[in-house]
């Protein structure tokens, strides 16, 4: 899973984008795409792939070429997605995943930074604590959240746990090669200065690992939103995964549509955010 | 003679190789006076780095001794600054930033170290790149930051590894006289190591002459020249002073490329 979030470019769509069902455009479609694809370029090349895919979401239920009882169009969803949004539904559902997937998030933070400069810094450390992390680094988070509502309820202790969890590992692993990565050199002409190991550390280790650490940070706000809807399909009585689930079964399928379309602008901007604070914090680098 | 600033005396330094040791410097023994400018020139590999560390006290000899001013050498302090090669700034400061290091450490608070680095930016001819992240200055440029920022800090002895190697000729014949005019301006001492005899010759009050494998100090030439005359280099005093050196480094060219083709001989010496 980490693998698949690495290889997940800064402005990719998230995983969790709606499936499209696989189908030939037939020509008169692809007009229609090919003539917003022009439209788009003079707005940036780089909504070129977005605009298309929400007007093919758009076009492709309404010309017959998908069941609109199952992927109802663009428009529709919105409009159900506003109307949740008016009614204050929607919020709350938002509010509840961000709170869990913040205290998760933050929880992650605090736990993975101080650890992973200490496993970085020290090699006693890395040697003593590798093989266990190692050992849950391979266990996927979701393989644990039965173990999670077991020990700890089906309340929001097990699911900011779990989102906790998903996301230390990103944050952990990316502070180690930061750590590990400091170009010796300025190593050694920092200590020619004569600097304290404490100096040392705040003066050269931290800010040369910072980049990679928000690398971690950003794969980790990934993880935490995946497992947490995951964890609200399961067992929960609000949240955007807990609408999206209930949408389904009661077929409510517009709904069901507006939570995702929620949940990937949700992970956007919090990729967009992380995104804002890697450069304020890396405005030095080429 | 007054105390010299800086001496070794048969200094060695071993290195463990594949479980066996390998002997960088061996009985390394040199004065360094009091606001000279010593050159020290050597084949590649011969240990001048190693040389270099040890004086900076970044590394410990395996025996005998490094004094600087009569007490023993026992880690880094602000009272020699290194100039490496490779320039090492910190990547994520400003040129300003990056001077101010040395400061930090030394514990001058904020209004004395903006000021103090903004006159050895000056000093450098770098006065309008204060606010420059290093990836947006030359290279002749960085080491220029490099060589304030060990100046920065006023120490009594600047050692430099190599510091124009990585330049193109103007440019580090241009560091050359600007590094004269600074070592006048501050009275420092000064190591300056190097492999190219020109440059020693042209920089150095002495050139410490060392051989390779095991790096020791062959020999200490003292050059007496104006170089401050035009086109110094092409005069007939400095070129007897370059085939000088030249010979003493020649049977070591030799002798490192043997060593080079016969990389387990090296042991042999241990
Ligand atoms: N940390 C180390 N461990 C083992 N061997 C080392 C170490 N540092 C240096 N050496 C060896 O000591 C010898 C001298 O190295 P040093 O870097 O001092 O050479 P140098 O004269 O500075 O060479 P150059 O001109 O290429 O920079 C080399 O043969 C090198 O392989
Ligand atoms: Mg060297």
């Amino acid at each position: 899973m980490s693998d698949l979030l690495l290889r997940q470019r800064a402005h990719a769509r998230p995983a969790e984008a709606p499936a499209e069902p696989a189908v030939l455009v037939p020509p008169r479609a692809a007009h229609a795409v090919r003539r917003a694809g022009r439209l788009a370029v003079a707005v940036g090349l780089r909504s070129v792939a977005v605009v298309a895919f929400l007007l093919l979401w758009e076009v492709a239920p309404r010309i017959g070429l998908v069941d609109p009882v199952f992927l109802p169009p663009l428009s529709e969803v919105l409009a159900t997605t506003r109307d949740l949004a008016a009614s204050g539904q929607l919020g709350e559902h938002v509010r509840a995943s961000l709170v869990r997937a913040g205290s998760g998030f933050g929880i992650a933070v605090v736990a993975a930074i101080p650890l992973g400069l200490l496993i970085g810094w020290y090699r006693t450390v890395s040697t003593v604590l590798s093989p266990i992390l190692e050992a849950f680094r391979n266990t996927a988070a979701l393989a644990l959240l039965p173990v999670f509502v077991l020990v700890l309820g089906i309340g929001e202790t097990s699911k900011i746990a779990l989102v906790a969890f998903a996301s230390f590992f990103p944050i952990l692993l990316n502070t180690i090669s930061g750590v590990r990565t400091v170009d010796p050199l300025l190593v050694r002409s920092a200590r020619s200065l004569g600097l304290s190991p404490l100096r040392l550390f705040q003066k050269v280790i931290l800010p040369s690992a910072v980049p990679t650490i928000f690398t971690g940070l950003r794969m980790a706000g990934a993880a935490s939103v995946l497992v947490l809807v995951a964890a609200e399909m399961i067992g929960a009585q609000a949240g955007l995964g807990y609408l999206i689930n209930a949408a389904q079964l009661n077929f409510q399928i517009p709904e069901m549509y507006a939570g995702i379309l929620t949940i990937s602008v949700i992970g956007i901007v919090v990729n967009y955010v992380l995104l804002a604070a890697e450069r304020r914090f890396s405005r030095w680098r080429a | 003679m007054s105390q010299p600033k800086l001496r070794l005396r048969e200094v060695r330094k071993e290195f463990a190789h594949r479980g066996d040791t390998f002997v960088a410097l061996a009985d390394a023994t040199l004065d360094v006076r009091p606001g000279e400018l010593l050159a020290v020139v050597g084949p590649s590999g011969c240990g001048k780095s190693t040389l270099l560390d040890l004086l900076g006290g970044l590394t410990t000899p395996s025996s005998g001794e490094i004094l600087l001013d009569g007490r023993p050498v026992t880690g880094p302090g602000l009272d020699r600054g290194i100039v490496f090669q490779q320039y090492a700034l910190l990547p994520w400061r400003t040129a300003q930033g990056n001077v101010e290091l040395g400061l930090e450490a030394k514990g001058l608070p904020r209004a004395e170290r903006r000021e103090t680095a903004r006159r050895f930016l000056d000093l450098v001819g770098l006065g309008g790149f204060a606010d420059r992240y290093p990836h947006e200055l030359s290279g002749g440029m960085k080491q220029r930051v490099a060589i304030a920022r060990s100046l920065a800090f006023e120490p009594d002895v600047l050692l430099m590894d190599e510091p124009f190697a990585a330049l193109d000729a103007q440019t580090r014949e241009s560091l050359q006289d600007e590094l004269l005019r600074i070592w006048r301006a501050t009275g420092a001492t000064i190591v300056f190591i190097t492999h190219g005899i020109d440059e020693a010759v042209y920089l150095g009050q002495r050139v410490a002459v060392m051989t390779s494998r095991p790096g020791r100090i062959k020999a200490v030439v003292d050059v007496d020249l104006d170089v401050s005359a035009p086109d110094v280099r092409s005069t007939d005093a400095f070129g007897a002073y370059r085939h000088r050196i030249w010979s003493l480094l020649q049977d070591e060219v030799v002798r490192a490329q043997q060593h080079e083709l016969a990389p387990r001989e090296d042991l042999a010496h241990v």
